[in-house]
């Protein structure tokens, strides 16, 4: 197992000017006085702009669900009773971006906030975030600036599931943080049970980054179906480790050189593809075939390892992530981690039957896309990792080492 | 049209909706209501609700719009 850096500075990188992480390279920690000088302060801009222009660069939710944010607008009344919530709790384990980017260049991230939360005539501001250094560094940010007096800065606690938006909502007004069981969405019941504009902070960062440049200015970069550019998340094989600041429309394999072995798209609720083919980086294309982006995760095993083996740990995991509320989901997904590593140890093919019964028992028939999302991960292993499986149940292994590019949480193995 | 919906989160596979509507509903391997298509024939709308009503956990809904 491969537990990531924190912070490892050296892995940010960009293709092309970065945007969201300029500045990142050369000071690391972009300060309030740096931020200044890159993107000046927040330009406020009037609702109505904003949705037009959300609109005219297609500007997706970057927490994997990849909703548009215009839409998600044009949904909230406006007022002081509203909110603006920013999820930086990045539960997924493969993912390094939300925490690079709080880190890192903390002032922009406030900037978005403030923009949208001008745009709906509200004061109230809060973010939530996981990772302590990340925490410090937007608690230092607040601090720097005489704007983000508002701003309130909530260390969360929760896993994977925790940090899906609706569970993040129920933890942030005193229930238990997890997912709800009725389909409330943060838009008409939010922060303190009242409308919240709510989304990743890379989004945020869009935002502000949007109503300084303008439609135009912002969609110089990037593919004309989605302007601008995507902080991934890059792990094992690839051209490039850790965060990596990529505009859209950029093909996949720029940052995949040539290699036999299978490539992960979307982190632990994403898809394995025996290749990036000709796939680019647009959210709607990927979406279309069958591997969408989630939160921008891209891992690729190194060839002449073993991939079965890291896929079953992974599942495990997953398993051991159900919040324990939906039944499906709290039996079915360790029931299919079982499935898996009885196929890694050479069960025949009645096993991985009865693994494919039991993926389509989970899929759809829980409170939130987790029993789905690891049912892609486990679904989508068993289809494109079938040369991989054949051999192992032949020989009950494939005797090569076991892959270890996939991060989990500290602590586990 | 009238619809079945299970609330995942308080489902406790008590399986009475299945003996009450097992037109509709099976259950899986672990007892959780598996529902057959998620509208609901005119002719079993009453069973349905009968169904819905009878959950101890509450967890099952019939909705008709």
């Amino acid at each position: 197992m491969t537990v990531l850096a924190d912070h490892p500075t050296a892995s940010v990188a960009s293709i092309g000017e970065p945007r969201l992480l300029a500045g990142v390279a050369e000071h690391g920690r972009v300060d309030h006085t740096q931020h200044l000088r890159l993107h000046g302060t927040p330009v406020l801009r009037r609702r109505s702009w904003l949705a037009t222009a959300l609109e005219d660069v297609n500007l997706l939710g970057r927490g994997g669900a990849a909703f548009p944010v215009a839409a998600k607008l044009a949904a909230m009344p406006a007022g002081s009773h509203v909110s603006v919530l920013l999820n930086g709790s990045e539960g997924e384990p493969a993912s390094r971006k939300d925490r690079t980017l709080m880190t890192y260049a903390p002032h922009l991230v406030i900037d978005g906030a403030i923009v949208a939360a001008h745009a709906l005539d509200t004061r109230r501001i809060t973010i939530v975030v996981h990772d302590a250094t990340a925490h410090d560094s937007l608690v230092r940010a607040c601090d720097e600036r005489t704007d983000a007096g508002d701003v309130r800065v909530v260390r969360t606690h929760d896993g994977f599931v925790g940090g899906e938006i609706r569970a993040v909502v129920n933890g942030l007004n005193g229930d238990r943080a997890v997912p709800p069981g009725r389909r409330v969405l943060p838009h008409e019941h939010g922060v303190d049970r009242r409308p919240t504009f709510a989304s990743n902070v890379e989004t945020f960062a869009h935002v502000a980054l949007l109503a300084r440049l303008g439609t135009s200015g912002y969609a110089r970069v990037g593919a004309t179906t989605e302007p601008g550019t995507s902080l991934l998340t890059l792990i094992g094989d690839t051209s490039h480790h850790g965060v990596f600041e990529v505009p859209n429309g950029t093909p996949l394999s720029v940052l995949l050189p040539p290699s036999p072995a299978p490539v992960l798209i979307g982190g632990y609720h994403g898809v394995w593809v025996r290749s990036a083919g000709q796939l680019v980086l647009d959210r709607a294309a990927l979406r279309a075939a069958g591997s969408p982006l989630g939160a921008g995760v891209i891992a690729r095993p190194h060839a002449g390892t073993c991939v079965v083996s890291e896929v079953v740990r992974v599942a495990q995991w997953l398993a051991s992530e159900s919040a324990g509320q939906c039944g499906p989901c709290f039996f079915g997904l360790p029931a299919l981690a079982d499935d898996l590593a009885a196929l890694a140890a050479g069960a025949g093919p009645e096993r991985a039957d009865a693994a494919l019964r039991r993926l389509a028992l989970v899929r759809g028939r829980g409170a939130c896309s987790h029993p789905d999302g690891s049912a892609l991960f486990i679904g989508s292993a068993l289809e494109t990792l079938a040369p991989e499986l054949a051999i192992h149940q032949h020989h009950g292994t494939c005797g090569l080492p076991p892959s270890t590019v996939l991060p989990l949480p500290k602590g586990l193995s | 049209m009238t619809t079945i919906d299970v609330d995942w989160t308080r489902c406790d596979a008590h399986g009475l909706c299945s003996r009450l509507l097992p037109e509709k509903v099976s259950l899986d391997e672990w007892g959780f209501p598996v529902v057959d298509g998620r509208e609901v024939e005119p002719g079993l709308v009453k069973a349905a609700r009968q169904a819905a009503l009878a959950c101890p956990a509450l967890a099952l809904r019939v909705q008709s719009s």
